[in-house]
């Protein structure tokens, strides 16, 4: 890749194109990792001096059953996400792909909601489920929308569900079209000379060669979903009675609001090893699928 | 060529080097602002951390007001933006910038190795009776009270006149029959009797409260049985307060103006429905007033004790909870003496002065935590207030000796009871297990 046969030539390109990126990686995200990581073996109170203690940070944080159910509920929340926003954007990525008039249009249109802050989001959101649906809900008698989904645990995490998929779904639209768009004409030329049906080229040709794209999409849904806040935060601030409270704001309410640095850092080491090993499978996994044409 | 790639390494390199510098430089002048300068006149340089976001604004027209007036400081104000109040703290801590006044409250157990001891200042003399112990540690005052905060039932005044035929008399309601009784007769004229607004911190930090302080009459007592309970000493259920307490969140949630969907209930309609009349009381403090007064700005409103027996003498039954929430501290590890010494001269000016006083009254909507304020409050509900200080029926702020998980988890269990997701066996034992972890 590089021409630079010297020391001094390599030494000059590393600086001009790595070292400030490098650098502000190290502080930014290496240092403060690291820092972490020892905060988990003392009794840090924010300020002021420590001791060490070991592991029972980690025995804390294992042992607070709150944190089993807030990972549970966000494991189903992921699994609830990513499987409804990559359906939805992947079928939405085909609607706007497939000759209709205003497809320029859609295609923004969908996107949209992505350009707005998860916080706004969430407001906004917050406004259609405890206003605009119930008062629907009690206009028009329809059962479901009588009261607020936001006031009970089972629909408000749906609610949470529902803006998710809505915020995510259109950036993996956009994916999904480069995906669709990166496939060459005369495979699906080809295909259809042979009387191969839609549903037989969508399946055989199509998706296959855009294992890529599901690829990068899925992660992209799986980080997103797994570390949500904002939304969270907005749209149910972790009630009713702290059964909406996603991992993130857990780990967050553990060590700031409730101020147990340890234990909470501790969490979010946990969260950490999690998050990483399961996204290793998954990019592991779609490797072995990925095809080339 | 050859050229081009020089001219792009060197841009590269002033541009790290600007980076470094930039960071150096803002070191240098933090260290200037801890050495202080004190051979020039130079005004000293001191900052407030505020934590009350409802008075953000006016806060800052009296901080420019202040500059104005004087130049011996500069005062500069740190938001909190968005943070929580120890997050903001530790983090300036720990960077080196800690705030010079810090406006603080449950944290104060946990920072008084870092504050000032403030004994020697004049206010310590005036400040209303109770309101420093919480913030004396070792004999030594860290805190300037901020403001008094008092909850209990507001009731707006016109419609219980109305209900009771007459002008309503807030001490004719001591007992839980009493309540009930009233509730009785506001849903009998068509009104929803109360609004209880299903907020962890409104439930869990001051409808609790009022479990703990009416324990006892006697401070040492009530703070032994917040020990008790923590050693798990204490049978709620068989606990004659705590179930006199229950019946009455029994009666607050059958009166409910929100009982058919209690969770879903929004603060800011509350203040609504209390000015229009929709509901005739809510179940929230002084801090709310703006709100009220926005909506109806000649309304007379005042406060109702939260009754949990049936003896009007028991304690607690003629009583609201009042008490300090905030205090303003003073750093004494990152600040300089000249900067202590400013820091000080600005409480004292914001509490002592006419400006000071007309700011903390009429823009902070404040009620003065200290005995010889010349600018006295006038609006109806703190004149209620005024009432029960000045009659020392006022309960204390329990909860500030709550650690900060303790009012979600109670919170959450009243929740669940208003939801009937949970019995009073249920919150009983939840509290119980709760407090137990706490040893």
């Amino acid at each position: 890749m590089y021409n630079e046969k010297t020391w001094l030539g390599k030494l000059k390109v590393f600086g001009l194109f790595a070292a400030v990126p490098l650098f502000v990686f190290f502080t930014v995200v290496i240092l403060p990792f690291l820092a972490g990581l020892f905060m988990t073996l003392t009794n840090w109170t924010g300020t002021g001096s420590y001791e060490f203690t070991g592991l029972s940070n980690y025995v804390v944080a294992l042992r607070d059953s709150v944190f089993w159910d807030s990972m549970w509920l966000t494991l189903k929340y992921v699994l609830f996400t990513l499987l409804l926003t990559n359906v939805l954007g992947f079928g939405l990525a085909l609607l706007v792909t497939s000759g209709l008039r205003s497809q320029n249009f859609f295609r923004a249109g969908f996107f949209t909601p992505n350009l707005i802050g998860g916080i706004i989001l969430g407001f906004v959101w917050q406004f259609i489920f405890t206003r605009v649906l119930v008062y629907l809900g009690t206009e028009f008698n329809l059962g479901i929308f009588s009261s607020s989904w936001l006031a009970d645990p089972g629909t408000a995490f749906w609610s949470l569900v529902v803006v998710g998929v809505w915020q995510n779904a259109g950036y993996m639209m956009l994916i999904y079209i480069a995906g669709l768009t990166g496939i060459s004409a005369s495979l699906t030329e080809a295909a259809n000379l042979d009387g191969a049906s839609y549903w037989k080229q969508l399946t055989r040709i199509r998706i296959p060669l855009m294992v890529p794209a599901f690829t990068i999409s899925l992660f992209l849904t799986l980080q997103r979903s797994f570390m949500v806040y904002d939304t969270n935060l907005s749209l149910t601030r972790g009630g009713p009675y702290r059964s909406t409270e996603m991992i993130a704001m857990h780990v967050y309410n553990e060590a700031f609001v409730y101020q147990n640095y340890g234990p909470g850092q501790a969490k979010a080491f946990v969260l950490f090893l999690i998050v990483a090993l399961i996204a290793i499978l998954q990019v592991r996994a779609m490797k072995k699928v990925e095809v080339e044409a | 060529m050859k050229m081009r790639k020089w001219a792009s390494l060197s841009l590269a390199t002033i541009m790290l080097t600007a980076v470094l510098s930039a960071c150096g430089g803002g070191g240098k002048a933090n260290e200037e602002g801890q050495t202080g300068d004190s051979t020039s006149n130079k005004p000293v340089d001191i900052t407030v951390l505020v934590g009350k976001e409802e008075i953000a604004k006016p806060f800052e027209e009296m901080v420019r007001e202040y500059n104005e007036l004087q130049d011996q400081a500069k005062v500069t104000i740190i938001p909190l933006a968005g943070a929580n109040g120890y997050e903001r703290m530790s983090t300036l801590y720990a960077s080196n910038n800690a705030p010079t006044v810090i406006s603080i409250g449950q944290e104060l157990p946990l920072m008084q190795d870092k504050l000032l001891d403030l004994s020697d200042q004049e206010w310590v003399q005036h400040a209303s009776a109770g309101t420093l112990d919480y913030a004396t540690f070792d004999d030594k005052v860290l805190g300037m009270p901020m403001a008094v905060e008092a909850f209990g039932f507001i009731y707006n005044k016109a419609v219980l006149d109305e209900v009771s035929g007459g002008s309503f008399d807030p001490d004719s309601v001591r007992t839980v029959d009493d309540l009930k009784a009233l509730f009785e007769k506001i849903e009998a004229s068509g009104m929803a009797p109360i609004t209880v607004s299903p907020l962890d911190w409104s439930l869990g930090a001051h409808f609790a409260n009022i479990m703990f302080t009416n324990q006892s009459a006697d401070r040492d007592e009530r703070h032994q049985f917040l020990e008790e309970i923590k050693n798990g000493a204490v049978d709620l259920e068989n606990n004659a307060v705590f179930n006199g307490w229950m019946d009455t969140f029994d009666l607050m949630k059958a009166y409910n103006s929100a009982k058919n969907a209690p969770l879903a209930a929004q603060y800011d309609e509350a203040p609504l429905y209390l000015a229009d009349g929709q509901a005739a009381m809510w179940f929230m403090g002084n801090w709310a007033y703006p709100q009220i007064k926005e909506a109806d700005p000649d309304g007379e409103y005042g406060f109702l004790p939260v009754p949990i027996s049936n003896n009007p003498d028991d304690y607690g039954n003629s009583q609201i909870s009042a008490s300090v929430s905030l205090y303003w501290a003073i750093d004494k590890e990152q600040s300089t003496p000249e900067q202590q010494a400013a820091a000080k001269d600005f409480l004292n000016w914001m509490i002592g002065s006419e400006k000071g006083q007309d700011y903390y009254v009429n823009q902070f909507s404040a009620i003065p935590a200290f005995t010889n304020f010349q600018i006295q409050p006038e609006d109806s509900l703190s004149q209620s207030v005024l009432y029960y200080m000045d009659n020392e029926r006022t309960l204390e702020w329990m909860n500030l000796y709550f650690p900060p998980d303790g009012f979600p988890t109670m919170g959450a269990s009243l929740q669940k009871y208003l939801t009937d997701n949970l019995d009073r066996a249920g919150v009983a034992k939840e509290f119980e297990d709760y407090w137990k972890t706490k040893e």
